[in-house]
């Protein structure tokens, strides 16, 4: 019967947070443009066949060098004679793809940590606890550089998780706080009482009061993931060929458009700028929600 | 043992324990990934120091002697403390034939001056700003400013680099896109010189004020309408204390504890050479030296800015956390 | 303006705004109070003591306003006074003892710095005289030197509690507004800090106004004292007639609810929940809970009369109607 009246209780809350969701300038602001950029960047290779036939947008020679923008190659091609407008459409989806990819891995692992820490206390907290802290301070960019330096070709999945492992300390710290404070709770004591088992507990009155915490963790992952990726790649460190954003920006001012065609370059600037600022966007909508004091803030 | 000495203690040794652990994790990263990078590291020396090729062969035997090369994997690790503990990173590739050591504290300067300046600028602008318009309820000034913080203290660096870089080199012309310094001037203490450093420096810098300034702003803007509601300054204003008071004492001494501490948990980041900022500006500091190191897969600089980089950050956290306490009464020293 | 009068609130309203319209938390009071006494105001939670006290010492915070009225205090109406002469009459005419004193200190100053700031903001006098006044006035309060060199979260509660009333009194100010000072201390503090607003009025001639919800504070040290509920006061009295003579029933229900060592009695409590200020109830305000309502309780609100000397109470079953 509690089972019930436990299922019942994630579909209310769920219910309204969506509710609250509506109303939130930031987030709907925010996740419209996410959303978009989300949609265009997966059915890219779609547009992209329309426009190139069965040619890719990265290969060789899909147009002419240098060629001028023109209707079917809106921003031109480079010195290579690579498509760049369809290189920027399927460079958002893989910047994206590795940003909500390497999200998902640190956001698991940093809840698996942060609820066994929170929840169990003890040793095992303590333990834990100094190891993510460890973590934490010792910088891990550079050792992803150094890998990446020395094993060339890294697949996109392989890219995102190293990623997604270099970035969950700091979301499992606050998982961690969130928990612990919880725990403690009367009705996580009345759990207890009606009998449900740890699990039980962590599903159903732990997870949807930690869940904001979660959500909003995820997405620091992500967007810290996409900027650690770009970046990098700008400065030619990563696996060479996967056609991210940050692989096109490195191309163009490689190449020379910033004096040639500086317009290419702050296409590719607009978009990526578009990512971080949409995501960013979410992320303090949130915060706003969770925790109305912040609302005065800002003035959107 | 009073308390104090206890906690010192501890800590201390925590930082010992981690920092060996770093330095032992750095040697064995090596080892572990796959296509011996050390084999090849002396291969690519022999190879490409052809043309002082006697020097090659006489540094690299004694590279070999120094950590221990030619023994097993227990020998070369305990040569390979008794070399750091010395200082000695080993001989680089990149600016062959000297130390790695001494390449990168000559680009440390570049780096500490750069960022160091650019984290000091950003915090201060950031912080006052942050505090003084949350303080004043109505300012439309700080709504405003608000607004852009939100955009603009999430975008990458790099990409305002870039769009600086468009704007001021390319399509105005004014300022240059990299290097440190006019390279036709030689490093001294005079003013063109000098004033070289700035017009170098400002682009690079820029990028770096834009995104961390608006941070600060936010999250100091942030921390200060929270004490708004406080208790404690309720009081203080029903004790007709002077406006100026108010704010000096009670609201920014209040902000000032955490925005310190995240000051300097940030400068002990820095070190890291911010390397994707100094490679696209190709600004002569540690983080353009790795990067370059990185492409020349030049081992013992790599691995020496990485032991360099793990000791900065886990120093300034021990200073951090044994300076607090002194400074915020609340915090006593304990677990 | 009678003699020996040093506040006189007349018709004060303090409302807040909601978007269900204004909350009428303070509606309509009036009272007085007398130099050299300490004056209790008692009623439930939520019946606006609180917001009714910081309408006369002029610290609303929005959304909450003062919507009409006058508070004479030595005969100048404080609402008419701009920020800055308000500013010069608080701490050295008027003090305030803030609710939940315990927060009330900045935790990162030391307690000296924090009482003498008020003392150098509203004066000429040196920083040495002001330690001096500080250290005088920690003293009479029993407080020991050190304290002054302390951080707040080094005090107990009672001390913190002390080191505020040390600090309102500092510069003698002739009213002293406290706002549930003992609400959150236990028994020997609570003592402790009576004692200390007793010996004020004693020894230096203060006036206290004391707000409180518990009505064995007000019995202990009132010399008069008023009964709000839901926003309006709804009779005053010296404390004897209030406690061995309660008009209203609600007084009564008050009275009646407090425990008794010596008498063996039967506690009641007072049916029904209280209003809401967006919501008053018509007529008299109390008419829904009260066990002697009539219907013009439902229609007509009663007016404050004064039915004996001194005493004052706003029913419908006394003034002869």
């Amino acid at each position: 019967m509690s089972r019930v009246r436990n299922s019942s209780k994630i579909i209310v809350s769920l219910k309204r947070v969506i509710g609250i969701l509506g109303k939130n300038n930031k987030l709907k602001i925010g996740s419209s443009i996410f959303l978009a950029l989300l949609v265009i960047g997966y059915i890219s290779p779609f547009i992209n066949r329309l426009r190139l036939g069965d040619k890719r947008p990265d290969a060789l020679a899909v147009g002419r060098r240098w060629e001028q923008p023109s209707i079917k190659f809106p921003l031109g091609t480079d010195d290579y004679g690579r498509d760049i407008f369809g290189m920027l459409l399927i460079g958002t989806m893989y910047s994206l793809s590795i940003g909500l990819l390497a999200g998902a891995i640190a956001t698991l692992i940093a809840v698996t940590i942060g609820f066994i820490s929170g929840y169990k206390g003890g040793i095992t907290d303590h333990v834990l606890r100094t190891f993510t802290d460890t973590l934490m301070v010792v910088p891990l960019w550079p050792i992803y550089m150094v890998i990446a330096t020395y094993t060339r070709k890294l697949p996109l999945e392989t890219v995102a998780i190293l990623l997604g492992i270099f970035s969950w300390p700091g979301a499992a710290r606050v998982i961690r706080a969130q928990v612990l404070s919880l725990r403690e709770r009367a009705f996580v004591k009345l759990a207890k009482l009606n009998m449900l088992n740890d699990l039980e507990i962590v599903f159903t009155e732990l997870l949807p009061n930690v869940a904001p915490y979660i959500v909003i963790g995820f997405i620091n992952s992500a967007m810290g993931a996409i900027f650690a990726e770009t970046g990098l790649r700008l400065i030619g460190i990563g696996p060479p060929l996967l056609p991210t954003l940050g692989y096109l920006l490195s191309i163009t001012i490689g190449v020379g458009m910033l004096s040639v065609r500086p317009y290419v370059v702050a296409a590719v600037v607009a978009v990526l700028s578009l990512i971080f600022v949409s995501l960013n966007l979410i992320n303090i909508g949130l915060e706003e929600e969770f925790n109305p004091r912040l609302k005065k803030v800002t003035g959107l | 043992m009073k308390p104090l000495q206890k906690y010192l203690l501890k800590r201390v040794a925590a930082y010992i324990v981690t920092l060996y652990g770093a330095v032992t994790a750095v040697f064995f990263l090596f080892r572990l990934i796959p296509g011996n990078p050390i084999e090849a590291f002396i291969g690519q020396i022999m190879a490409t120091q052809f043309t002082q090729a006697e020097l090659a062969r006489k540094l690299v035997e004694q590279y070999k002697a120094e950590f221990g090369l030619e023994g097993d994997l227990f020998t070369q690790y305990v040569n390979y403390m008794r070399q750091l503990l010395r200082g000695n990173f080993g001989v680089s590739l990149y600016g062959f034939p000297r130390s790695a050591q001494e390449l990168i504290f000559q680009s440390l300067p570049w780096t500490i001056g750069l960022l160091g300046l650019s984290a000091v600028i950003s915090w201060f602008f950031g912080v006052v700003l942050g505090a003084l318009t949350a303080w004043k309820r109505e300012s439309k000034v700080g709504a405003v400013l608000a607004g852009l913080a939100v955009v603009f203290s999430q975008i990458p660096y790099y990409i305002i680099a870039v769009t600086l870089v468009l704007v001021f080199s390319y399509m105005l012309g004014w300022l240059p896109a990299t290097g440190a310094y006019n390279p036709s001037l030689s490093p001294g203490l005079n003013i063109q010189f000098i004033l070289s450093v700035i017009k170098y420096g400002l682009l690079p810098a820029l990028s770096l004020v834009l995104t961390q300034a608006f941070g600060w702003f936010l999250s100091t803007r942030y921390l200060t309408i929270s004490l708004l509601g406080e208790d404690f300054l309720v009081y203080a204003e029903a004790k007709g204390i002077k406006q100026s008071r108010l704010f000096r004492r009670y609201v920014f001494r209040n902000i000032l504890l955490p925005q310190t501490t995240g000051l300097g948990i940030s400068l002990g980041f820095m070190i890291g050479g911010q390397i994707v900022l100094e490679t696209i500006f190709a600004y002569p500091g540690m983080g353009y030296l790795f990067s370059r190191a990185l492409g020349m897969l030049d081992y013992n600089l790599i691995s020496g800015i990485l032991i360099l980089q793990s000791f900065v950050v886990l120093t300034a956290n021990l200073i951090l956390d044994l300076v607090y306490p002194l400074i915020d009464p609340r915090v006593k020293y304990h677990e | 303006m009678e003699k020996g009068t040093i506040l006189e609130v007349k018709n004060l309203k303090v409302y807040y705004k909601t978007i269900a319209g204004d909350a009428k938390v303070v509606d309509d009071v009036t009272f007085s109070v007398y130099h050299g006494e300490i004056f209790g105001i008692a009623g439930e939670s939520g019946c606006g003591k609180s917001t009714l006290v910081e309408g006369v010492y002029r610290i609303v915070k929005p959304p909450g306003y003062i919507a009409g009225g006058e508070v004479l205090f030595e005969g100048v109406d404080l609402l008419k006074l701009s920020e800055e002469e308000m500013r010069d009459i608080r701490w050295k005419k008027m003090a305030y003892i803030p609710q939940g004193a315990m927060s009330s200190l900045n935790p990162v100053l030391r307690v000296e710095e924090q009482m003498i700031d008020a003392i150098l903001d509203h004066s000429n006098i040196s920083k040495e005289e002001a330690l001096e006044i500080a250290k005088k006035s920690l003293s009479e309060l029993g407080l020991p030197e050190a304290v002054l060199r302390m951080y707040p979260h080094e005090l107990s509660g009672g001390m913190k509690q002390r080191v505020i009333i040390a600090t309102a009194y500092a510069l003698r100010p002739d009213l002293i507004i406290a706002d549930e000072p003992v609400t959150a201390l236990d028994v020997v503090s609570t003592r402790e800090v009576l004692q200390t607003l007793r010996e004020l009025r004693d020894k230096y001639g203060a006036t206290v106004m004391l707000v409180a919800h518990d009505m064995a504070v007000h019995a202990e040290i009132d010399d008069r004292l008023a009964v709000m509920y839901a926003g309006k006061v709804i009779e005053i009295g010296s404390v004897t007639d209030i406690f061995y003579d309660p008009l209203h029933p609600y007084t009564k229900g008050l009275i009646d609810s407090i425990p008794s060592i010596a008498k063996k009695k039967l506690i009641r409590g007072i049916p029904g929940i209280a209003p809401s200020p967006l919501n008053w109830p018509s007529g008299c305000r109390f008419h829904p809970r009260c066990p002697y309502a009539r219907d013009i309780c439902k229609a007509e609100e009663p007016e404050l009369k004064e039915v004996k000397p001194g005493h004052l109470v706003a029913c419908h079953l006394y003034g002869g109607d």
